[in-house]
């Protein structure tokens, strides 16, 4: 029985340390055919995990991840090319480089470390962008870097084929590159980088709110895959023994974009199950094709057919499983799930209880969408440990004041104090860390992830990861969904996840709480269940909460004070009663021709 | 027993050194992609050779040729994999592709593998320099050739040149040789373009050309399909009329068929089908054997390649040793290909051949000459 992600991830790395070992050991059995053909596949297994550990846990397709294994493979050569082919081959070289002759070892590392310095400058550029123009930008990195490799050169023989290079990679040492990269990948996914930046795959705002830095996550999962990249590169270079700058461009990325494709980008297992089956049918095919060549002459026909092959078999993955043949979980979490207890025991442990109580005012929030003025010069107060309810009819701004008071959206006019400390230039992770937390109208989960991973990921995004697990427990306990944390979030009932999104808030620890309608979706007893929480939460934890509803009776039942809003204006504050009894309130809700009976 | 023991080995080793009357040739060559218009006539010439040994009983009447044929696609990480599958399919000589980039990327691999590898047609005489004891060229040299077209072009009165060359693989610098010599003999280059494999547009260079004043007498380079018709038509259009000189990469019919452009333009070659000459026979027999006329002399340079081999194992007495056939290719002298005759004694591996100027009038191959270049002035081979 799997209690816990260690003893997963345990299982997880002795199985691809007996899956290298088992490998090469039947390649070297078979002699040097199979050996060259497995070498290859553990090299293209590097390079797929290694976008893998981008692409797949940050959402951003990359076309470009070829340019870090050129870089990877040039270094190393130019590293361990002997002295003598050096003078001959490269006689521009800057003397230090010319009289260099490293080992397979100090050369492969030299260029991981080069790649991860120019992956570090690239990354601040390329992670700037979002989604597909991210994408179309690493396209541009690998048609710059491809250019630079054929203009320089002095350093790389130009659009010539560099040769000479030591052939040192034999099928142990690509299987060991492998098992090394294999387990970085596995371990970075479930690292908290990892799971923080799949949370900003999931849901980009969402992470941001709970305080993910998304874009930190982004380039450190960027860096890390530009050094795999390099590690396969450098190892493919001394295994060909001589490349050409074409090696490192368009035919190659689909090669391996197919591979991650068709075994699925998100997890280990599906960077080896597509680079088995690819490997496998790229093989037939090619050897089908040389066949072809000696029967009969129409060879331009039969070249594309390892391509055509591969492209046949993307499209029939995309109709069949747009996720790749192994899905977005490790086959370790399917066949071992992790079976965790949490008991209420261990959350009173949870002593963090929330010691920066802080009420918060807002003046002046205005805010324009071009000529629409959302929101109208609204001045507003939430003390802590007081429910506030923000009522209005659709449309009156609700949600967007709770987006400028959760910096999701900065206000154009206003002011925002947190106690008596003004918020300024913050996004909404800063919100978050500031102890500013909240749920969404509509529901933003990380559908692939777990509950617990859900709940965790909050906890670990604020108070600096302090006690994270404590309040990820007893958050979870609060909302009475202790026996649903190893189910994937996207998976739940509506109402259900409802109380996740609300545990997710306030693992944050937060000393507000925001919530958009939080009932929307659930039945009576569910909603009187919300209810009670609610209203312990901000009593015991002395937690202010806004609470947007259109649910009347709850907020009748459930808040101390109550504001209004109507066409981006507040019209009204006071207690329920005093709310219930406003003229103006009736109006904006009834229409002006309503008459008092 | 002992004694049993050994003479059932030593039985068994005659067998089947007696029974080994297969000589196997791996071709990795490009059946596709950009160097395929010079490696499939190349290999249909040197299947027409095979066959014709074959009939008549194999290499000395006894050894039958095998071979083994991979395609590298014009790619150089694909010539890897295939030279290394013809390794281990334990051929006796490896035939390599016609560019001496995707050849020098498997010098390590035969040489280790102690195979001797034959270029189809590369010309850079840097390839069996650099490539070691175990590689070969088939072909005249590009520092040869541009000593022959550079020294027929001084006895025109050609003396101002204007070369344009790629520095993206080995044989499109041919041009810097021919600057080279042309300097020697007393002329002048005055200008020197650079253009990438594949490039689209010509014009801003022809442009350039036709503002030259004094124009220049030659305009020559080294670029071949699909560069060097592109790069011709632009050039005429800006007007330009000088002389091109061009070299063995635009020995196609594609040369042949460009209409007015293409008429006088002036290469060299590895051979020419005068009356009575080896290349005329040939000729003949390729039209027997495929229906069709051979329409490039690299036909005849596949056919000249078996030829050599057939030498080499003769002259190592009939021996498939890869090793001794390295030696004794190393030491042929005068062996009678279908292009001329043939000479690795002496050299590095870039074999003695005869080279043929030929220019293009109404259409039609004319032989200018076979002159014999001066020694002193060819320029020693360098990686450009």
């Amino acid at each position: 029985m799997i209690s816990s992600q260690k003893q997963q991830l345990f299982i997880s790395i002795i199985s691809i340390c007996l899956f290298g070992i088992l490998v090469a050991g039947f390649a070297s059995f078979f002699g040097s055919v199979s050996e060259r053909v497995v070498s290859v596949f553990f090299i293209s297994l590097i390079a797929v995990v290694g976008m893998g550990v981008y692409s797949g846990n940050s959402g951003i397709l990359t076309f470009g991840h070829l340019a870090f294994m050129g870089i990877g493979a040039y270094a190393s050569s130019l590293l361990t090319l002997p002295v003598r082919i050096k003078s001959t081959t490269l006689p521009a070289l800057p003397d230090w480089l010319a009289t260099t002759e490293l080992g397979l070892l100090p050369a492969v590392v030299s260029a991981v470390l080069l790649t991860v310095i120019v992956a570090a400058i690239v990354g601040i550029a390329v992670n700037r962008l979002e989604g597909s123009a991210a994408t179309i930008a690493t396209l541009g990195m690998l048609i710059i870097a491809h250019g630079v490799t054929i203009g320089w050169r002095d350093v790389t023989r130009g659009a010539q084929s560099f040769f000479g290079v030591p052939r040192l990679t034999d099928v142990w040492v690509a299987a060991l590159g492998c098992v090394l990269a294999l387990i970085v990948a596995r371990l970075y996914r479930d690292s908290n980088s990892g799971l923080k930046l799949r949370a900003g795959r999931d849901n980009a705002i969402a992470a941001s709110a709970i305080g993910v830095k998304i874009k930190r996550e982004r380039l450190i999962s960027w860096i890390l895959s530009a050094a795999i990249m390099a590690l396969s590169g450098a190892l493919l270079a001394h295994f060909l023994g001589a490349f050409s700058p074409k090696k490192f461009y368009f035919t190659d990325t689909f090669f391996l974009l197919s591979m991650l494709i068709v075994g699925g980008m998100t997890t280990v297992t599906g960077a080896v199950t597509g680079a088995v089956v690819i490997t496998i049918v790229s093989e037939v095919l090619r050897r089908h094709e040389g066949g072809f060549t000696f029967l009969s002459i129409e060879v331009p026909t039969v070249f594309g057919m390892t391509q055509i092959g591969i492209a046949l078999i993307i499209l029939f993955a995309m109709f069949k499983k747009a996720e790749g043949l192994a899905g977005l979980k490790e086959w370790e979490e399917r066949i071992f799930p992790i079976k965790r207890k949490i008991t209420a025991s261990e959350a009173s442990k949870s002593a963090t209880k929330n010691t920066k109580t802080a009420s918060l005012s807002a003046t002046n929030m205005t805010m324009q969408f071009g000529g629409l003025v959302a929101v109208d010069n609204v001045l507003i107060t939430i003390k802590s440990g007081e429910i506030l309810g923000l009522i209005g009819p659709n449309g009156s701004g609700k949600t967007t004041m709770l987006n400028m008071l959760s910096g999701v959206l900065s206000p154009t006019k206003g002011q925002i104090l947190l106690g008596d400390k003004p918020i300024i230039n913050a996004n909404s992770a800063k919100f978050a860390q500031l102890g500013i937390a909240r749920t969404f109208q509509n529901i933003r989960l990380f559908g692939s992830l777990t509950v617990w991973q859900n709940v965790n990921i909050a906890a670990l995004s604020t108070n600096d990861g302090k006690d994270s697990d404590l309040r990820t427990k007893s958050a979870i306990l609060r909302l009475g969904i202790a026996d649903l944390i190893e189910q994937d979030a996207g998976t739940l009932s509506y109402g259900l996840q409802r109380k996740v999104e609300i545990a997710r808030a306030l693992a944050c620890n937060p000393s507000l709480l925001y919530l958009d309608e939080p009932a929307a979706g659930m039945n009576p007893e569910e909603t009187q269940a919300l209810m009670t929480i609610l209203s312990d939460i901000a009593r015991e934890d002395s937690i202010g909460i806004l609470l947007v509803d259109h649910d009347l009776k709850l907020i009748n039942q459930l808040c101390d004070r109550i504001i209004v809003f109507n066409e981006g204006k507040l019209i009204a504050q006071g207690t329920p009663d005093e709310i219930r009894t406003n003229h103006s309130v009736r109006e904006a809700y009834l229409g002006r021709n309503y008459k008092q009976d | 027993m002992k004694k049993i023991l050994l003479s059932t080995v030593l039985a068994f080793a005659m067998v089947t050194t007696a029974s080994a009357e297969t000589l196997k040739i791996g071709l990795a060559t490009a059946q596709s992609g950009g160097l395929a218009p010079y490696d499939v006539p190349v290999v249909t010439g040197l299947k027409i050779a095979v066959e014709e040994l074959n009939a008549a009983g194999g290499i000395m009447g006894k050894i039958n040729i095998e071979l083994i044929e991979k395609d590298m696609r014009s790619d150089v990480a694909q010539t890897i994999i295939a030279v290394q599958e013809l390794v281990d399919a334990e051929v006796s000589v490896i035939v390599l592709p016609c560019d001496a980039d995707p050849s020098l990327a498997v010098t390590g691999i035969v040489d280790e593998a102690k195979i001797p590898a034959i270029s189809t047609c590369a010309s850079s005489p840097t390839l069996p320099l650099i490539g070691g004891d175990f590689v070969f060229a088939n072909f005249p040299g590009d520092n040869v050739q541009a000593t022959v077209s550079a020294s027929w072009a001084y006895e025109q009165g050609y003396k101002s040149a204007f070369i344009l060359y790629s520095p993206d693989t080995q044989y499109t610098t041919l041009p810097l040789y021919f600057a080279d010599v042309i300097k020697a003999l007393g002329g002048s280059v005055v200008g020197t373009e650079t253009y990438s494999l594949g490039q689209p547009d010509f014009s801003s260079i022809a442009t350039k050309i036709a503002a030259i004043s004094p124009q220049p007498d030659i305009v020559m380079t080294s670029a071949y399909e699909p560069d060097f018709p592109s790069f011709l038509k632009a050039l005429r259009a800006a007007g330009v009329t000088s002389q091109v000189i061009g070299s063995d990469g635009i020995d196609s019919p594609t040369t042949f068929s460009l209409g007015k452009v293409g008429e006088n333009v002036v290469f060299t070659t590895a051979g020419h089908a005068t009356k009575g000459s080896e290349l005329e026979k040939f000729n003949a027999l390729f039209k027997q054997k495929t229906g069709k006329d051979s329409d490039t002399v690299f036909n005849a340079v596949g056919y000249d390649l078996i030829k050599v081999i057939e030498a080499a194992v003769i002259s190592a007495g009939g021996s498939t040793d890869s090793q001794a056939i390295r030696d004794a290719i190393a030491e042929l002298e005068n062996v009678q290909g279908a292009t001329s005759l043939i000479t690795y004694k002496g050299t590095t591996g870039m074999p003695v051949r005869q080279v043929s100027i030929i220019r293009v009038k109404d259409g039609e191959r004319e032989l200018v000459g076979q002159p014999a270049p001066v020694a002193d002035l060819i320029p020693a081979p360098r990686m450009q």
